[in-house]
C-alpha cells in the first residue's frame, strides 16, 4: 500500500493514524498525546489569495505612516512602527532592534508576499520548482511575524501615555489595525494540508506516484 | 517516516542505512527525528536560563523628566502600574515579561530531564505543556515593543523623553534563545522511551 495516502503520523508523537476527513470546522486530534492534527477549511486558497492581497496594500502606510500624535504642553510628537526600529537603532540597541525590524515589519511583509505567491501560483494551477520551498519557509517563519503582539504592546503604550499627553490616533494606526487582522485571518484561512496535496498534485514527476494525498 | 515540513509520510525502508532521504513533495530532508535535539535544546535553554538574571536585575527603560534621568527594571515598570491601579496591564506585562520566560525555562528543563532520566509519568501532561510552550513563546517580545514604541513616541526634548536600557538586549537574547530551543525539541523524543 501507498504510504502516503492513506496513513498520517502525529507530528507530537509519530503514531501512525489514518487520514479522516472531518467535517468542515471540526478539529481531529491524536488520540495518544492530544495534539490537534488536522482542521478541515473551505475555499482555502482563494481565501489565502484575497487575504494577503488586502494585506499588501495596507502594509506600507501602516509601517511608514504615523501611528498618533501626542501633544503635551504645546509640543506635538508622532512616529510609525518604522520610527519605533529607528529609535532602538539611534540608541545603538543593535540586537534589540533588529530582532524589532524582523518580528515587526519584515516577517509579517514576508509571509503575506510568500503565501500571496504561493496562492497564486496554486489558483492559476502554474507549478514553478520553488513552489515546495516558498511554503517550506511559510511554515519555518511563522513563529517569528508578530504583529499582534505589537499591536497589544501599542495598546500598553497608549494607556501608559494617555495620563501624559492626549493622544489623536493617524492613518497608520488604523492600517497597522488592518494589517494585523489580515495576517491573523490569512494564517487561520491557511489549510495546510490543501496547500500541500495541490503543490503534490501539481508536481509533474509525481503525478502518476500518489495523485489523491 | 513524517516529514518535519510538509507531514508527507515516507517509506522508511526506501533508504538504504545511513544515507539522507529528501522528502518528494517538499525536497526538505527526512529524519526519524530532529537532529541533535536534546542537545541543541539544552544549550539553548541554558543560555537562555543565565540571560534571564541580567535582563531582569539590569534597567531596561530610561525615562528624564525635567532633566532628571530614571532608570526602571521591568519589575519597576509592572509595579508602577499596579501603583496607579492599573491591575489589568500591570498583570498582563508581569505574565508576559516575568512568569512566560520563567515558565518556559522550568518547563523545557522538566521536559529535559525526563527525557534523559527516563521518567515515564505525565506523558500527556508534559506533551500539552510542550505544545502551551510553543504558544507562548512568542508573547514575551511584548515589553521590547512596548519600550520600542513609548521611545519613539515620547520624546518631548527636555520635558519628557524615553530611552532603553542595557536590559533590552539581554531580554530580546532571552526570548529568542527560547523560541528556539522550543523550535529545536522534537516532542516525538518524549513517548520514545
Amino acid at each position: 500500500m501507498n504510504p502516503s495516502s492513506a496513513l498520517t503520523a502525529c507530528p507530537g508523537c509519530d503514531l501512525l493514524l489514518h487520514k479522516i476527513k472531518p467535517p468542515a470546522g471540526k478539529k481531529v486530534y491524536c488520540p495518544c498525546c492530544n495534539t490537534p492534527l488536522y482542521q478541515q477549511k473551505t475555499d482555502s486558497i482563494t481565501k489565502v489569495l484575497a487575504i494577503t492581497i488586502s494585506g499588501l496594500l495596507v502594509f506600507t502606510p501602516a509601517v511608514f505612516m504615523p501611528l498618533m500624535t501626542l501633544e503635551a504642553i504645546g509640543m506635538t510628537q508622532s512616529g510609525s512602527i518604522f520610527d519605533a526600529f529607528l529609535s532602538f537603532y539611534h540608541q545603538k540597541y543593535y540586537f534589540a532592534a533588529v530582532m524589532v525590524f524582523l518580528t515587526s515589519i519584515f516577517f509579517p511583509l514576508f509571509k503575506l508576499s510568500l503565501l500571496f505567491s504561493v496562492a497564486l501560483q496554486l489558483k492559476l494551477r502554474l507549478y514553478t520548482s520553488s513552489l515546495p520551498y516558498l511554503l517550506r519557509t511559510v511554515h519555518h517563519l511563522d513563529e517569528w511575524s508578530m504583529p499582534e503582539i505589537y499591536l497589544i504592546a501599542i495598546f500598553i503604550t497608549i494607556i501608559k501615555i494617555s495620563s501624559l499627553a492626549s493622544i489623536d490616533y493617524d492613518t497608520g494606526f488604523f492600517c497597522f489595525l488592518f494589517l494585523v487582522l489580515t495576517i491573523i485571518a490569512s494564517t487561520s484561512a491557511l489549510d495546510t494540508r490543501t496547500f500541500w496535496r495541490e503543490i503534490e498534485a501539481m508536481k509533474p514527476s509525481l503525478r502518476e506516484d500518489s495523485p489523491h494525498d | 517516516m513524517r516529514c518535519h515540513d510538509c507531514g508527507k509520510l515516507v517509506a522508511a525502508n526506501k533508504a538504504p542505512e545511513g544515507s539522507i532521504l529528501f522528502c518528494p513533495r517538499c525536497n526538505n530532508q527526512i529524519h526519524y527525528r530532529f537532529t541533535n535535539s536534546i542537545a541543541r535544546t539544552w544549550a539553548l535553554i541554558i543560555t537562555a536560563a543565565i540571560l534571564i538574571v541580567p535582563a531582569n536585575l539590569l534597567p531596561i527603560m530610561r525615562v528624564d523628566f525635567l532633566g532628571s534621568q530614571e532608570y526602571s527594571t521591568i519589575m519597576d515598570g509592572i509595579l508602577y502600574f499596579f501603583h496607579s491601579e492599573e491591575y489589568g496591564i500591570g498583570l498582563i506585562i508581569f505574565i508576559a515579561s516575568i512568569l512566560v520566560p520563567l515558565f518556559k525555562i522550568i518547563g523545557m528543563l522538566l521536559i529535559l530531564l525526563s527525557i534523559q532520566f527516563k521518567w515515564k509519568t505525565w506523558l500527556r501532561h508534559k506533551a500539552a505543556m510542550f505544545r502551551f510552550i510553543q504558544f507562548i513563546g512568542r508573547w514575551s517580545m511584548l515589553d521590547i515593543f512596548v519600550i520600542a514604541v513609548m521611545s519613539a513616541l515620547v520624546d518631548f526634548g527636555s520635558f519628557t523623553s524615553t530611552h532603553t536600557a542595557h536590559a533590552a538586549t539581554f531580554f530580546t537574547a532571552v526570548v529568542v534563545c527560547s523560541m528556539f530551543a522550543a523550535m529545536t525539541f522534537d516532542p516525538r523524543l518524549l513517548w520514545d522511551s
